[in-house]
């Protein structure tokens, strides 16, 4: 199957310092690849790339065939993007914040049933829908970056550590809902710390380090326990292996 | 798309509590100083039309008089306040309201409100105008100091831009919004200004006072243009909105507070305007240097221009020394005709002074739109110096004419007679004084390079914020 997300050679360099090497990656429709790595492993710098809010210095990323670089905002409406803290505007209520959102990307259908059921797909109290988001959990937010994922229609999502600062419920919710959303086609690529989650949800699993992918694994193939030791390994944190270890 | 961000923005906006609080009270301020500003020149406009006509009755019950002795009686010259005063006062309380027209001097105009007025006094006088051009600022920068740069600062830039609009769209967006806001505001003040305008007990056309407000709408939508553009450009600039408001209110300050103090104080020392004593002074030395002897060919020839305009035909001066005619009056009438020139040189070089003054402020334009509407606004409200300037030759005019028509009388009845006394009915023949307002087109005349200020500020200040929104702008 065609890759909807593709880093082809995909370099990112500030100066003189390389903040991605290289690399080459595939998402599929119907697959969610997790990015683990320490801060600074060139995670982030991968997602921006494929945003369009850097420039390659080599290589391309395309989406669905589209070049970012070249043609960005065409690129942008075929993406879902939701980052660590999801970007709302507070004086807007979450139905609002969604509504205007989709209008941007120019999804086709904006009337509010269709906004309510992307609101309760996401799992987000219907009553809490028309209060402002200033009122809002983190969890609530997330919820609702995701809705305006959902609502684009986007064939491709981005996901910059989602669920750090989620608590587990919230989070179980959020990855059960990645995963249907993967089973109805999206390609999903999620930047994480969170290794077991990323084992437990994901298709594929890459670990960065310090701008190179050091490792390419089938999720299917891991258990908690050799993930985290073959992670740690390529960490090179020698005290912490050995805790793992033993 | 662009339509939805308007929208949205409208709707924050709407629901900012200190945007809301800041536009009532900016309405509220507006409100009350246009209320207190009508109600006062209305009422001044109204002791004009009085005090003119109760001093065309004096004038017409003097009996039996000599005319010379009725031309240094006198009659006063009483300046309406426009009927836009009430939005912009201008310059109108520096400038007199009245003007003694008697022989043989040119007087300034008398009774300055703001010079009656005690310090206090004047604080409580603000004007829409004056409420428009110091808070209109503040407004704009409140509503954009946090457009780009908190966008920026609270992640909805990337949010929106993922989402697949343009920077171009964006800018556009919130440009209009808050230079619409603005706008609305100042067209409201302003329309309320003209109705009020079209039912002051001196009114002008309501034609005049259409294009007059259009005027003024214009620029005061430039202004908030220029603001509006100011406030993107430094929002751009900034990473953090918190930096960008005090930037905003830094410029504020001495865009709005300081420099057209500065520069009104810079313009006074370089042009001063002589005071009361000075211009006596001056206007007697000129006078005098001026004088020419009775033999003079010059005198000869003013007598001749004299008595041949009050027979209304050509008099030779063989003619004339053969004449009958009151040698007081020919004399007092020659005074006037060669004085005539003296006096209008002395005032041209006072209302030069004013225009220079108007000069170096607009220098300080350069630094401060402020100062360029400023003089746009009082043009067009009819209350600049230009206007009083109309006003005093139109005075001027007058004199001339009472003076002429006493002077005649007595050169042409008074021959032989030690004492000359004018009938009681004599004093209808003066002309009764009335004044028009001065056409919009002086006020185009006057504020034309101003409003080109202003508009090169709208046009610079927008086109600078979106050059470095789009260049600089990153999320």
């Amino acid at each position: 199957m065609a890759d909807v997300l593709r880093a082809e050679s995909l370099s990112k360099r500030f100066g003189t310092h390389t903040a991605l090497n290289s690399l080459n990656l595939g998402v599929a429709s119907g697959e969610i690849v997790c990015m683990l790595g320490a801060n600074g492993a060139g995670k982030t710098t991968t997602i921006n790339l494929f945003l369009g809010f850097l420039e390659p210095s080599d290589g391309k990323a395309l989406i669905d065939g589209t070049n970012v670089q070249s043609d960005t905002t065409a690129a942008r409406k075929l993406l879902g993007y939701v980052p660590e803290q999801v970007a709302l505007y507070p004086s807007l209520t979450g139905l609002e914040n969604l509504e205007y959102f989709m209008r941007l990307s120019g999804a086709p259908n904006i009337s509010e049933p269709h906004l309510r059921s992307l609101l309760d797909k996401v799992g987000l109290d219907q009553a809490a829908a028309t209060k402002p988001v200033q009122d809002y959990s983190k969890g609530m937010r997330q919820k609702v970056g995701l809705a305006i994922a959902l609502g684009k229609n986007a064939k491709a999502l981005l996901l910059d550590e989602p669920l750090s600062g989620l608590d587990p419920k919230a989070a179980n919710e959020f990855c059960a809902l990645l995963r249907v959303l993967a089973n109805e086609g999206k390609a999903v690529l999620m930047a994480t710390h969170d290794l077991f989650r990323a084992r437990e949800i994901s298709d594929k699993i890459v670990i960065m380090k310090s701008g190179n992918m050091v490792a390419s694994l089938e999720s299917a193939a891991l258990d908690n326990a050799s993930l985290e030791k073959i992670y740690l390994q390529h960490m090179h944190d020698p005290d912490t292996l050995l805790e793992a270890a033993s | 798309m662009i339509s939805y961000i308007i929208k949205k923005e409208a709707m924050e906006v709407s629901r900012d509590g200190r945007t809301r609080l800041l536009a009532i009270v900016m309405l509220l301020l507006g409100l009350t100083g246009l209320l207190a500003g009508w109600a006062n020149y209305a009422d001044q406009q109204r002791n004009a039309l009085f005090a003119q006509e109760d001093d065309q009755t004096v004038f017409l019950d003097q009996g039996e008089r000599n005319p010379h002795s009725a031309a240094h009686f006198g009659r006063m010259a009483y300046k309406p306040a426009s009927p836009l005063a009430s939005f912009d006062p201008g310059a109108a309380p520096f400038m007199g309201q009245v003007i003694w027209l008697e022989a043989h001097q040119r007087n300034p105009a008398m009774f300055r409100p703001a010079a009656d007025s005690l310090e206090l006094g004047r604080l409580s006088n603000f004007s829409v105008a004056g409420i428009l051009t110091v808070l209109l600022p503040l407004l704009v920068f409140l509503l954009g100091y946090s457009a780009l740069a908190g966008e920026r600062e609270h992640g909805t830039l990337r949010q929106t831009l993922t989402a697949g609009t343009s920077t171009g769209k964006l800018f556009a967006a919130k440009y209009i919004v808050i230079a619409s806001t603005g706008i609305a505001l100042a067209a409201v003040t302003i329309i309320a200004s003209a109705v009020m305008a079209l039912f002051s007990p001196v009114a002008l056309s309501a034609t005049d006072t259409l294009v007059r407000a259009l005027g003024l709408t214009a620029f005061y939508a430039v202004y908030v243009l220029a603001l509006t553009g100011f406030a993107l450009l430094v929002s751009a600039l900034c990473k953090q909105s918190r930096t960008a408001l005090l930037v905003l209110l830094g410029i504020w300050a001495v865009a709005v507070m300081v420099l057209p103090r500065v520069g009104a104080s810079v313009a006074a020392q370089t042009f001063p305007i002589p005071d009361g004593a000075q211009v006596w002074s001056e206007l007697r030395a000129d006078i005098a240097s001026n004088r020419v002897a009775p033999d003079s060919a010059e005198y000869k020839a003013a007598e001749q221009f004299v008595v041949s305009r009050a027979l209304g035909r050509d008099v030779s001066l063989a003619e004339l020394a053969t004449m009958d005619l009151n040698a007081s009056g020919l004399r007092l009438e020659v005074t006037e005709v060669l004085d005539y020139a003296v006096l209008n040189n002395f005032y041209a070089d006072i209302y030069d002074r004013y225009a220079g003054q108007r000069d170096v402020r607009r220098w300080f334009a350069l630094l401060s739109p402020a100062i360029a509407l400023q003089h746009a606004s009082s043009a067009f409200a009819g209350t600049d110096f230009v206007a009083h300037q109309h006003f005093s030759d139109v005075a001027e005019v007058q004199r001339n004419n009472i003076v002429r028509v006493m002077n005649e009388d007595l050169l042409l009845n008074g021959a032989g007679a030690t004492t000359y006394l004018a009938g009681e009915n004599f004093w209808e023949e003066v002309p009764e004084f009335t004044y028009q307002f001065p056409p919009v087109s002086l006020a185009w005349r006057s504020a034309a390079f101003d409003i080109l200020l202003l508009l090169l500020w709208g046009a610079i200040a927008t086109a600078l914020a979106w050059t470095v929104t789009r260049n600089r702008l990153t999320v």
